[in-house]
């Protein structure tokens, strides 16, 4: 499974807030184990869903201070079971935004309900700590599709 | 505020016992002070109080007292 836990984005205002959705499909192995019969989106995967919604929101200022890593998880309460193949709604709040850290409050949505919650804290890592040419792809397919859409 | 309060809210920010932060207490003697908790400190000082400082002012820092001070200078501590 690559460690990508946002499909698209939906809307974005860089810097403030962020709808994205992911889907975790059936045939992941990771769902063999957790749980054999009860198949279940680990609770960790979504909060890493949330920071890596959060981290583009915060990435598309295309700030000079760096790209935006967790640094903390201020609170993460789990709501309701997400299983696979359900699509994910996941919607982040920057609510704190300075040169060096940012906090969040996210959540994410099936069908509609509440599923999980997290306040999340970010650090932010110099760009050249990442390999030469890093793209996050998912972020800039959104950011072109916007700027062709206004040309 | 009053200063034991002001304790109690730093005893959060770094994970600590309450009882664990007094004015005297070193930054080396928290295992929470660190480069991340000086980022969390600053978050809180934001967030709870309007208190804006910068890294550099942060890590100037190195008791709890200081902490205080800062409190106190921004008219947070009684």
């Amino acid at each position: 499974m690559k460690f990508v836990l946002v499909d698209r984005i939906l809307e974005l205002n860089p810097g403030k807030t962020i709808v994205a959705t992911k889907v975790l499909r059936a045939g992941e192995e990771l769902f063999r184990d957790h749980f054999p019969g009860f198949p279940v989106v680990p609770g960790v995967l979504l909060t890493e869903m949330m920071a890596q919604a959060a981290g583009k929101c915060l990435d598309a200022e295309q700030n000079p201070r760096g790209k935006a890593m967790l640094g903390k998880i201020l609170s993460a309460t789990f709501k309701r079971w997400v299983v696979p193949d359900e699509p994910v709604v996941i919607f982040a709040r920057i609510e704190s935004n300075r040169s060096d850290y940012a906090t969040a409050k996210c959540h994410v949505e099936v069908g509609g309900k509440m599923a999980s919650s997290a306040e999340l804290f970010f650090v932010f890592v110099p760009k050249e700590q990442f390999a030469p040419g890093y793209v996050d792809d998912v972020l800039e397919s959104y950011l072109s599709g916007n700027a062709a859409q206004h040309e | 505020m009053k200063q034991d309060e002001a304790l109690a809210w730093i005893a959060t920010v770094f994970e600590e016992s309450p009882e664990d932060i007094t004015p005297e207490k070193p930054r080396g003697d928290i295992p929470s002070w660190d480069s991340l908790g000086v980022l969390g400190l600053m978050a809180g000082l934001d967030t709870d109080f309007d208190i804006v400082l910068t890294a550099e002012d942060m890590q100037a820092m190195t008791k709890v007292d200081d902490i205080l001070e800062v409190l106190r200078k921004h008219g947070k501590l009684e």
